[in-house]
């Protein structure tokens, strides 16, 4: 048998080539989300580790430093203020040249142009004649507040107590190194990370999946072809898997080239308060070429899999027979994994949430074809017009590829309805004119309090100063802007070594942060969701009439319609997505529930339905696109398979 | 006069090739008329002309007095749907469907209940030799089988002329002959006329008459090949 023949045939003409760019772009697509979704991870755990060296790990012998860090606050930002004292021979913290003398402050670069922007008065007072600037390998991100006040190990700073929140200060630790430890925020910041990732690769796989099949499918005939004649089937899965395999890799390294020339927009997305550096989302190049060799892989196992049957049974393609009935198995998995669900809860370690989401992801993945088959037949049924019957049919006879449209948006939906619903609602912010509390050390409250309405005298803020119990607090007058409080946080700097004057507000700054940052992070989730959705939906509805464009073309020909033909397609689309998304929000709210905070959030359920109208808009959109392709393929008066 | 189909000096050509160069032709209503020829001589571009299917650039066809190449898409697309059969050479089943509905689907284009066309479109089963075939799915079917499924659909609203382009050409020669027989015999039976373009003699032999093409021309009458 003739290799060059063989090839030739397989390729076919013109028209089999846009199959192959399909595929390439999904591939593509697909491999510059995944880079996306993998770099994410690594993006945070970098994050994490460039700011250990605020949260000290207690030296079990040969202590060097003292170190401590709390919050201080400017207008609505967080400043992280690290302080440190030499025991010995102290090293160099990451970012500065050398340990930090007693007295010193240096300022990470954003602190520093803060401070030179707002009056003395505000900010610049508390951290007086900065030493030096931070460096990059001090911060979490580049935007980030942050200042290093050095010390003797025995001031106060470094012997007072401090609020034993771990989310708010750390207390003095004598330290052997500056190495520290992730804090618990950072590893909490992972663990989402992790979460969103895996719900975003697994729509990624599928959609990977159906372009494989896609190269594929516009094989079958000709493939089913090469089998009569004898070719032996090594040597049709060889070629098939080989060409989809460059095709995989060609479309990876365009992914790849894709994904980095959108760093710098990525780099934007705030987080933990900041954007990025870019370089923490550029992954390494273990985990790139990991990527690069793993996609191909996949798409050519995935061919194979598409390949089985041509090469089981030659006549297998060329005749289509009623298919299989679909094993309701696949519903009873979903059931059983949804069944588990209840015994989660919020105490639940995040590793098994990840994992039975991921199950329960699979599983909806697995049920809906066996749904869309059902769909299938009730349209089918119940069809009175033309189109609603071949719509109802096509779906009895492939509900595969029928899911494989609708897949990405109901698997979105299933995104939406957990997330959605997950965002608890806004703190409660303070009412009333603000009020700076601060705990004084025990039997000092008069002497504070005292010190407090002098300074704040003195920088002419008006302010009343009471104490109740060990908390003084200071409720500046009505008429107090954000800049009058950023006066009084400047004067009454350091009136409790170790501890930060805060207003109810800087109390709820970090629970808020996060809270803006799992919506930021549900949003970018969901965009990536809803762009593998869209493209799928658009690739399958393409694909799905190349497929078929020798029939099409005859039906028009005897005078079908296009009218017919292309709302048997969108009804095709429509109806499995109707279902199907619905039924996946509802799955998804229901995978929710266990961790649940509260009752439902409005700018949840907002989201979820802004969700499922963009997605329908999006998959009908894709495929109206298709369109004039099945114009094209239609109008040519002899047509013929290729 | 009961002229149903009538081409005059239909020209068509594709850049430098001329598929038709003036073309006379007339059928009347209830005759059989094959087209033959070598391939590549306009057979089918002829039968696509006659059909509304192309557009030629110069000459008329006119169905039963009204001129029809001159309509719209939409319009002449209603036409086939309405008073024209095809039978082509295979593929023209949709998979999917069973064969009762893939009949019944004409019927259904035109608005007629989906109870009613699937009945009207099993009457045909019988007669086509189809009997029980009828929720087969176009998979199921053998190649000839198939054809006479094709068959059913084209008659199934009662058109006044059927096409048929190579209708047995996927075939063998046994199996061809049958078809072609029960394709001849079922447009007669229903008074429509059939137009069919065949390489077999033994096919042409069916119709009542034989028009040969010779690189876009009709040679004179009566010539055989
Ligand atoms: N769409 C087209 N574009 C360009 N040339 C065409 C096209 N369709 C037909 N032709 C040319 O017009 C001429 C007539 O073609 P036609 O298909 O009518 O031949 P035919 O008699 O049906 O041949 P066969 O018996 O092989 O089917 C041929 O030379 C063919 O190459
Ligand atoms: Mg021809």
């Amino acid at each position: 048998m003739n290799l060059g023949l063989t090839w030739r045939l397989l390729k076919g003409g013109g028209k089999g080539m846009l199959g192959t760019w399909l595929t390439l772009g999904a591939v593509a697509v697909s491999t510059a989300l995944l880079l996306f979704a993998v770099a994410a991870n690594f993006a945070f755990e970098v994050r994490g580790e460039r700011g250990a060296w605020r949260n000290p790990v207690p030296a079990t012998s040969g202590a060097v430093a003292v170190e401590a860090s709390r919050y201080d606050y400017v207008r609505d930002q967080a400043i992280t203020v690290v302080d440190l004292g030499a025991l010995g021979r102290a090293p160099a913290p990451p970012g500065m040249p050398r340990f930090p003398a007693p007295g010193e402050v240096w300022l990470s670069p954003a602190l520093a142009a803060l401070a030179a922007r707002l009056p003395a008065g505000e900010l610049a007072d508390r951290y007086p004649d900065p030493a030096g600037v931070l460096g990059d390998e001090a911060l979490i991100h580049p935007d980030e507040l942050v200042a290093v006040v050095g010390h003797e190990p025995g001031d106060l700073a470094l012997t007072a107590a401090r609020s034993d929140d771990w989310v708010i200060a750390k207390p003095p630790t004598k330290v052997a190194d500056l190495a520290g430890t992730p804090s618990e925020d950072s590893e909490a910041y992972r663990m989402l990370a992790l979460i969103a990732s895996v719900l975003m690769v697994v729509p990624l796989l599928v959609f990977g999946g159906a372009a494989a099949r896609l190269t594929v499918a516009r094989r079958d005939q000709r493939l089913a072809a090469l089998r009569l004649v004898g070719a032996t089937p090594g040597q049709v899965v060889a070629m098939t898997v080989a060409e989809a395999m460059i095709v995989a890799l060609a479309g990876a390294l365009v992914g790849a080239v894709a994904f980095a020339l959108a760093v710098p927009l990525l780099a934007g997305i705030e987080m933990q308060g900041g954007p990025w550096f870019a370089a923490d989302l550029f992954p390494g190049p273990l985990i790139l070429a990991a990527v690069l060799v793993a996609v191909p892989l996949l798409v050519g196992l995935s061919a194979v899999i598409g390949l089985r049957r041509v090469v089981v049974s030659p006549l297998g393609v060329a005749r289509r027979e009623t298919p299989p009935a679909m094993r309701f198995v696949r519903v009873l998995a979903l059931l059983a994994v949804l069944a588990a669900f209840p015994m989660l809860s919020r105490g639940s370690s995040v590793t098994i949430v990840a994992v039975a989401l991921g199950l329960a992801f699979l599983c909806v993945n697995l049920a809906g074809p066996w749904v869309v088959g059902v769909i299938g037949r009730i349209t089918a049924a119940s069809a009175r017009r033309p189109a609603r019957l071949l719509a109802g049919r096509r779906l009895v006879d492939d509900p595969r590829s029928a899911w494989r449209t609708v897949s990405g948006v109901a698997l979105t939906g299933f995104v939406a309805g957990f997330l959605g619903l997950l965002s608890p609602g806004a703190f409660e912010s303070e009412a009333g004119p603000p009020q700076l509390r601060v705990t004084a050390p025990a039997g000092q409250v008069a002497k504070v309090t005292e010190q407090a309405r002098r300074r704040l005298a003195k920088a002419g803020v008006p302010a009343t100063v009471k104490a109740s119990d060990r908390v003084v607090v200071a409720a500046l007058g009505s008429a107090a802007d954000a800049a009058a409080v950023d006066r009084a946080r400047t004067a009454l700097a350091g009136l409790v070594p170790g501890r930060t004057p805060t207003t109810k507000t800087d109390d709820q700054r970090f629970g808020v942060q996060i809270l803006a940052d799992v919506r930021v992070g549900t949003i970018v989730v969901l965009s990536v969701s809803f762009l593998v959705a869209i493209a799928s939906a658009g690739i399958t509805a393409a694909s799905a009439i190349l497929d078929r464009r020798q029939t099409y073309g005859l039906l028009r020909l005897a005078g079908t319609p296009l009218e017919v033909l292309d709302g048997a397609r969108r009804a095709e689309t429509l109806i499995p997505l109707a279902v199907m998304g619905g039924g996946a929000i509802l799955v998804g709210v229901f995978c929710a529930t266990p961790f649940m905070l509260g009752g439902i959030s409005t700018v949840g359920a907002v989201t979820l339905l802004a969700c499922v109208a963009a997605g329908f808009a999006g998959v009908i959109g894709a495929g109206a696109l298709s369109r004039p392709l099945l114009r094209s393929v239609t109008a040519d008066p002899a047509p013929r398979p290729d | 006069m009961n002229d149903v189909l009538v081409g005059r000096a239909l020209a068509k050509r594709f850049g430098q090739t001329v598929a038709l160069g003036g073309v006379d032709i007339t059928v009347r209503a209830g005759e059989a008329v094959a087209i033959m020829g070598p391939s590549g001589s306009g057979k089918s571009t002829l039968l696509h002309c006659l059909a509304g299917i192309m557009k030629p650039d110069s000459g008329e066809v006119h169905l039963l007095g009204r001129r029809i190449d001159a309509m719209s898409e939409r319009r002449r697309s209603a036409l086939r749907r309405t008073r024209f059969g095809f039978v082509f050479q295979f593929g023209q089943l949709l998979p999917e469907l069973p064969a009762e509905e893939n009949v019944a689907l004409p019927l259904m284009l035109d608005g007629v209940p989906r109870a009613q066309a699937v009945r009207r479109a099993r009457e045909w089963f019988g007669p086509l030799g189809l009997g029980s075939m009828e929720t087969r799915r176009p998979g199921e079917l053998s190649g000839g089988q198939a054809q006479r499924v094709a068959i059913a659909r084209a008659l199934v609203s009662r058109p006044a002329v059927v096409f048929a382009d190579e209708p047995t050409g996927a075939l063998d020669q046994r199996t061809g002959h049958d078809t072609m027989r029960l394709l001849a015999e079922a447009t007669k039976h229903n008074d429509a006329s059939l137009i069919v373009v065949t390489h077999d003699p033994d096919v042409a032999a069916w119709c009542d008459r034989t028009v040969e093409v010779r690189d876009g021309l009709i040679l004179p009458s009566g010539v055989r090949a």
